[in-house]
């Protein structure tokens, strides 16, 4: 059965994808290890992917080729104009909802020490 | 960054592969998938050198990450039924070529297509595809000799299972019999098609920076072998089939 966070994580990594490609390029490896750094561990790393497409598909994203002198060229990840506009009416959304959770959790609390 | 043991890199070439040709059945566009295996490829070496498993990254079930991915490519039915299209007209050519050299060689008029040829053709074809996308049992069956040992005893069991349910096949029956005329029309439409699907590939290669190049005559010489290897099956697979059929016959 799936945790809460995972639950959680699968709802918002769109989002999450969207604000780490905000801050800086990167690449699929490169945004995982941004996740994890951040605390957030995915259940299937390849997970990002069809999630990466499907910003790519709404023109939020743009892939591109860097060549490496190692081996074969490596896609990055940049973010669009559309991208910024989306990244933040969902951390709008995101701090509201947020909130919301929180005064609900907190009465919780109050309720139950009273 | 440690590189990955050379098992691992087997895991990693036959996983990566069956998604490339689970995403070229679902119609994706060639240079998408390129660029896919390419991600994914680069993605499970480094996972490996960091010491992760395969399934950290594809989870349990690399089909349903395949598939995942692909709806968000979107997809057309046309584009995948070129790859249907080219097993077709692989197998036109094995029955035109099979049918000319054995019209040339028993110096017949016209000839028999039984069924034990549609058995074996069919056949082939279905495990071609499975051998292709056996890769994504690649997590749980790390060798690759394993995973085609699993789809031959699966092939067994089903043979097996028939047999026991009391199903009695007649191989040497004739499903079409055809004369010269056809067989010629047969052949000249088999290297039509084949030209026609090598053009469309070439350019297509063309079309894509990220493609090195394309062997043109590498395609055309291992094609026609294949075909005369498959010709060669079908005859002396016939033969034998037909002749234990006989033998069974006057035993009984």
């Amino acid at each position: 059965m799936e945790t809460r966070s995972t639950q959680l994580l699968k709802g918002t990594l769109d989002m999450c994808l969207l604000a780490t490609i905000a801050q800086r390029p990167c690449y699929g490896y490169e945004l995982v290890q941004q996740l994890a750094q951040q605390g957030l561990d995915l259940v299937s790393e390849g997970s990002i992917y069809p999630l990466l497409s499907r910003l790519q598909q709404h023109g939020y994203i743009e892939g591109y080729l860097v060549a490496s002198r190692d081996g074969p060229s490596r896609k990055y990840y940049r973010l669009l104009p559309a991208g910024t506009k989306q990244l933040e009416r969902w951390q709008a959304e995101w701090e509201a909802f947020a909130r919301a959770v929180e005064r609900i959790l907190k009465g919780a609390h109050s309720d139950a020490k009273s | 960054m440690q590189k990955a043991d050379r098992q691992t890199q087997q895991q990693i070439a036959d996983l990566v592969r069956a998604c490339a040709s689970y995403w070229e059945l679902r119609g994706i566009a060639r240079e998408h998938i390129t660029e896919m295996q390419l991600e994914l490829e680069q993605h499970l070496q480094q996972a490996a050198s960091d010491g992760k498993s395969l399934e950290a990254v594809l989870g349990p079930h690399p089909a349903a990450f395949a598939e995942a991915w692909a709806r968000e490519m979107r997809p057309r039915v046309l584009r995948g039924g070129a790859r249907v299209l080219r097993g077709l007209v692989y197998a036109l050519s094995v029955v035109s070529t099979s049918a000319l050299l054995s019209q040339l060689l028993a110096h017949s008029p016209a000839f028999t297509f039984t069924l034990f040829a549609a058995y074996l053709l069919a056949c082939s074809g279905l495990l071609a595809l499975l051998l292709q996308l056996s890769g994504f049992l690649a997590p749980r069956i790390s060798t690759r000799s394993g995973r085609e040992a699993l789809l031959l005893a699966g092939i067994v069991l089903a043979v097996l299972l028939l047999r026991l349910a009391g199903v009695t096949v007649n191989w040497s029956r004739a499903l079409l019999t055809w004369s010269w005329p056809v067989t010629i029309v047969l052949l000249v439409l088999a290297a039509v098609l084949f030209s026609l699907d090598s053009w469309h590939t070439f350019h297509k290669a063309r079309a894509t920076l990220t493609f090195a190049g394309f062997p043109a005559l590498r395609t055309v010489t291992v094609f026609v072998a294949s075909v005369g290897v498959f010709d060669l099956l079908l005859f002396a697979g016939s033969v034998a089939v037909i002749d234990f059929c006989r033998l069974a016959l006057r035993l009984m």
